[in-house]
């Protein structure tokens, strides 16, 4: 689940331009505003997107992502603001002009043509291909798609996954500056989702392709994305890297979407440099953070700590004045690899807890309902925010 | 402490005649009555009724017109207008009949298929039938488009409108074409009046004008499967046409019209089939001197009272037209297929 990291790790600013402040951006978003009548559905966003990147729009139903991607395509004009690619201009070019492919959520496979005839129908209106060119390119992006033996099946006669290979072949073979993906992954089950996600990645860095993909699916925006950019009602609340996104989150929004979070709203009472102490009433106690943080003196603080991240002690542990609550055991979820424990703490607030389920344990061995149980955590695993 | 189990209420409780009850209610009436509401009620019933009026009124005329058109001409003296296919053949000795004799004629087929008059009015009628059908395509086509892209409300309206003709009558509409088309008609008036013409133009009794006629009465018929099927198409393979590099006109000729194919051949369908055997516009608004096939099959039916003739006129339409009508059924299964998906 790692490859971004993996990649970040060899080369820092080759392979994380966004890092480099005098890297030329790839695609440059610039204050798009989108307007519907009186609806705003895009909020004079920009953005830097990079060559190579695999960018991922993240958001909810109704957040802009999509209406974001089709002005990048070109079937919306943006109301204002500019979007340019490779450093031309996008304005008034239509989607038949542009040097961008876009795949569909819905594939949108021409049903009346075979999985060759989809694929070559963007090639075919392209000047100055041969029908032997167009043939051998057909075939090459098919083994790479893995549909080498399905060139002459019709879209009706193909499975889920098999579709959504040939719409990816079909965006991909005219070889477009950048792809843009519609929730590519939404329609297929579990195991095939997590599988294509490799292959998804391995074909990108094959092809070096920028992709620019919207999902509302965290899983796979944290798997696929170099970057992700977090959306909320039509502005981007977050720009990072999935660690950054999942482990620095900027505000409650990101906290809150991003995978489980506790959230204790407090007051600081000791603020320094390098420590924070935050007293909350949600907690019933203090918590201490070991690093410091920027806030206003008095303001109130929300301190978000991971599921994964607290610890359930059966026993009261020595020192439980800071980073440390007692609750008792509401409800918990059995997944195969984690529990999910759902803990009621004495201010009433409940407290999700993820424990791996490293030992093979029979049941009463195991922490069971109502068993009165200590939380506790590190103070490097809250992260605290101010909005 | 248990009860005994049986319920043995039934019997006991009709007394000494329940052995009978029993039988009545297991085999007799109700039982019958069950069985034909089981069986012919609800679906098959609904079914039944139409099927049996379609029996009555079509199959049966039908089978008529079939056996009439094996006849022979129309004896002089008999009240009959043509000569019995089947007669009864009586032994000349006793008087008595000992069988049934079927004379089939090929007469009147023959008669059709040779005759010049005949020949040249299957020709101009079938020649017409189609290029008003392709007519009625030109026009329809943009037109069903235009309807399918509006917006929901407007798209209602445009179907009443285009629906509303058939709330008058048909013929008092062809005579408005009358009035229109003749020499000091509106048409001619108008234009004279402008001074762009001096003398009216002819368009009366012209092919012409039954080129109009046809293509005014049948429009609603090429328009409505053609909406149809537009209305069904997924417009992001439009989208996807444009991304992949195709302008709108390109996108329309390759993705539009190949998936609109089914609703082009129903409504073609739909026009030609009828067109063929047209009496009213051609006898109203026609040529006098070349008729077509419905005008020939009236006059042997009334004038020259040609019963078998006549009949083997409408067989002989219905057998050229057996073929379109079967493509035109075939069409509309996929249509009703595609729409349950």
């Amino acid at each position: 689940m790692q490859s971004a990291e993996r990649r970040a790790d060899k080369n820092k600013t080759k392979n994380e331009p966004w890092r480099d402040p005098h890297a030329e951006a790839y695609v440059r978003i610039d204050n798009i505003t989108k307007r519907f009548g009186d609806f705003v559905a895009v909020n004079n966003v920009s953005l830097k997107i990079y060559k190579g990147e695999i960018f991922c729009l993240l958001g909810g139903s109704g957040c802009g992502k999509s209406t974001l991607l089709r002005m990048m395509a070109g079937f919306e004009e943006p109301s204002s603001g500019a979007i340019f690619l490779d450093g031309q201009d996008m304005a008034g070019i239509p989607p038949y002009r542009r040097p961008v492919n876009m795949m569909f959520q819905s594939y949108a496979l021409f049903p009346h043509m075979t999985v060759e005839k989809n694929i070559a129908f963007g090639l075919e209106q392209e000047k100055g291909l041969s029908s032997a060119d167009i043939a051998t390119r057909v075939t090459d992006i098919l083994e790479i798609v893995k549909l080498g033996q399905f060139a002459a099946r019709r879209p009706h006669q193909l499975s889920g996954g098999q579709k959504q290979r040939v719409a990816l072949a079909r965006s991909l073979v005219k070889r477009p500056k950048l792809l843009l993906l519609d929730e590519p992954l939404g329609a297929l089950d579990k195991k095939l989702r997590e599988a294509t996600q490799f292959e998804l990645i391995n074909i990108q860095e094959q092809l070096g392709v920028t992709f620019i993909v919207v999902t509302h699916d965290q899983e796979e925006a944290m798997t696929l994305a170099s970057r992700i950019g977090v959306m909320n009602r039509g502005e981007i609340v977050q720009i990072g890297t999935p660690t950054e996104i999942y482990e620095f989150p900027q505000n409650k929004f990101v906290a809150d979407f991003i995978g489980s979070v506790n959230m204790f709203e407090g007051t600081m009472i000791e603020d320094l440099p390098d420590r924070v102490r935050i007293k909350s009433d949600e907690l019933g106690g203090v918590i201490y953070v070991d690093h410091g943080i920027s806030a206003a003196p008095g303001a109130i603080v929300y301190t978000a700590i991971r599921p994964e991240k607290i610890n359930i002690l059966r026993a009261q542990p020595a020192e439980t004045h800071e980073n440390c609550v007692k609750g008792v055991v509401k409800d918990i979820a059995y997944m195969g690899d984690v529990s999910i424990y759902l803990v009621r703490i004495e201010t009433g607030k409940v407290v999700r807890v993820t424990l791996p389920n490293v030992e093979r344990m029979s049941d009463d061995e195991r922490i069971g309902w109502e068993e009165t149980v200590w939380l506790t955590w590190h103070g490097s695993s809250p992260v605290v925010v101010t909005q | 402490m248990k009860t005994a189990g049986r319920n043995v209420a039934s019997r006991d409780s009709l007394g000494r005649l329940g052995p009978l009850w029993s039988i009545f209610f297991r085999f007799g009436p109700p039982r019958w009555s069950q069985y034909v509401i089981n069986n012919w009620g609800g679906q098959r019933l609904v079914i039944a009724l139409p099927y049996l009026w379609l029996l009555v009124f079509f199959l049966i005329p039908f089978l008529i017109v079939l056996y009439i058109s094996f006849a022979g001409p129309a004896p002089e003296e008999s009240k009959l207008p043509y000569a019995p296919v089947a007669t009864w053949i009586r032994d000349v000795v006793t008087q008595n009949e000992v069988g049934t004799q079927f004379k089939l004629l090929f007469t009147s087929y023959d008669y059709l298929i040779h005759d010049p008059l005949y020949v040249s009015a299957w020709g101009y009628s079938i020649k017409l039938a189609a290029v008003s059908t392709l007519f009625c395509l030109m026009v329809g086509y943009p037109m069903a488009y235009a309807i399918s892209r509006s917006s929901p409300t407007m798209r209602n309206i445009f179907l009443m409108l285009v629906i509303l003709p058939f709330w008058t009558s048909f013929l008092l509409r062809v005579y408005a074409w009358i009035g229109l088309l003749k020499a000091n008609g509106v048409i001619n008036n108008t234009l004279m009046w402008l001074g762009i013409i001096d003398t009216p133009i002819g368009m009366m009794n012209t092919t012409f004008a039954v080129y109009i006629g046809i293509v005014y009465s049948y429009l609603p018929f090429m328009i409505l499967p053609l909406y149809s099927n537009l209305e069904k198409h997924d417009n992001t393979l439009l989208e996807a046409a444009n991304d992949l590099g195709a302008g709108p006109i390109r996108s329309f000729l390759r993705i539009t019209l190949p998936l609109s194919k089914d609703g082009i051949v129903a409504g073609s369908l739909l026009v030609f089939i009828p067109a063929v055997g047209e009496y009213v516009i051609p006898t109203l608004l026609g040529r006098t001197d070349q008729l077509m096939i419905a005008t020939l099959l009236y006059n042997e039916f009334d004038r020259n009272r040609q019963w078998p003739t006549a009949c083997a006129v409408a067989i002989a339409m219905l057998l050229v037209l057996i073929v379109p009508i079967m493509i035109f059924q075939h069409f509309q299964n996929k249509e009703l297929k595609a729409g349950r998906k």
